[in-house]
């Protein structure tokens, strides 16, 4: 680079600088040994740094695992709570196959599947969610009839108020073909 | 290339490596003792590998600036920590001491460090590797890991400043710096 005017001054500066620091620079054999040195030197086996991130990322994984299961387990049951057996008469056959194909019955009508852990694993949770489900469903239909009860029955606090001992009357009309005797009833003042 | 003669490369190649490192950690003496040798031993553990992608100082001058930033990095972190530097070593030269002591007391020089301090560190490092390591632009800018295009702003704001700087401090280098320029002013 070709230096002009002011920039060769700046460059001036700088060479007197760098003559400078090349006096003062240290040796490169000392640096270079140091270097070796600390190359050689056992490194502390235990980061403090490295095992707590480490043991974050176990917790973060060990987490997961167990959230995706969970939500596995609770998705299930939803679908069979959504269309139980007892509460969807309407369902066709053909449609309902499917669930309980894959669920076996306690009944043993199935011809038995080979009886492997996981096999075991799978029936034992399906049987679980099955009759988590079918104990929510029964909750949720008791629930129903208390509200279903309690509408019923309901009674306004001031219904106490409009009730009255003439209310026979107020409520009935005279009819044309009642005899003299009992229309006089309705005059005020008059004895029957 | 083997290790010797990343030793030998490295040697030749060791007091300018020296100035760079002292330019990247603001002239303290220590810390570039101690990043020099950090870049050392990256080299040696095989965590700074030359592929030949850019000439060999190049590459090294980059190691030393981004090892350089990284230890100013944790030193802030330490310093924050209150963690004072428990772990630097005794015999490490201050700043001041040693032969350049003399030389550092000049007054021309002093100003000159002290105006260069002042610039911001892409302008500072700009022109130390243009004026003290004679590096093309180019070189400068790889160094730099900036594009040719900011490294020139870099330099030429730098030099301004520097200029700037300098008239103001009235350094009297030479005759003067200003009456250099116009000798009829005088």
């Amino acid at each position: 680079m070709e230096l002009v005017g002011e920039e060769k001054k700046i460059q001036t500066l700088f060479s007197e600088l760098r003559l400078a620091d090349e006096r003062t620079a240290p040796s490169f054999s000392a640096t270079w040994n140091r270097a070796q040195a600390r190359a050689l030197r056992p490194r502390r086996a235990f980061n403090l740094s490295f095992a707590a991130a480490t043991a974050l990322l176990i917790c973060a994984l060990v987490s997961l695992a167990w959230w995706s299961r969970h939500w596995q387990r609770t998705r299930q049951p939803n679908v069979v709570a959504i269309a139980p057996s007892g509460v969807v008469p309407d369902l066709k056959p053909s449609e309902v196959a499917p669930a309980s194909k894959v669920s076996p019955t306690p009944s043993g009508s199935e011809p038995k599947k080979p009886a492997s852990a996981e096999h075991r694993f799978e029936v034992s949770a399906r049987l679980r969610a099955e009759r988590l489900a079918a104990r929510q469903e029964a909750n949720l239909l008791a629930n129903a009839k208390k509200q279903a009860t309690a509408i019923s029955s309901w009674q306004s606090p001031t219904a106490t108020l409009l009730s009255s001992p003439n209310d026979d009357l107020l409520k009935s009309l005279p009819q044309l073909n009642e005899s003299a005797n009992d229309l006089k009833s309705f005059l005020p003042n008059t004895p029957k | 290339m083997d290790i010797a003669e990343l030793k030998a490369e490295l040697e030749t190649l060791h007091s300018a490596s020296f100035g760079w490192a002292l330019s990247c950690c603001r002239r303290d003496r220590g810390e570039a003792e101690d990043v020099l040798q950090t870049v050392y031993l990256k080299i040696l553990e095989g965590k700074a590998r030359f592929r030949g992608e850019a000439a060999f100082k190049t590459w090294l001058f980059a190691v030393i600036r981004k090892t350089a930033a990284g230890e100013y990095r944790r030193k802030l972190l330490r310093s924050l920590k209150l963690i004072t530097g428990a772990e630097q070593t005794g015999d490490r030269a201050s700043p001041e001491a040693g032969p350049s002591a003399a030389f550092e007391k000049s007054e021309v020089q002093i100003r000159f460090q002290t105006a260069l301090k002042s610039l911001p560190a892409r302008q500072r490092e700009a022109l130390h590797l243009v004026f003290y390591e004679d590096l093309s632009l180019r070189e400068a800018a790889d160094v730099m890991g900036i594009s040719i295009g900011s490294a020139r702003q870099h330099y030429e704001r730098g030099k301004k400043r520097l200029r700037e700087t300098l008239d103001t401090a009235e350094v009297a280098y030479g005759i003067s710096w200003r009456r250099k320029e116009n000798p009829n002013a005088v």
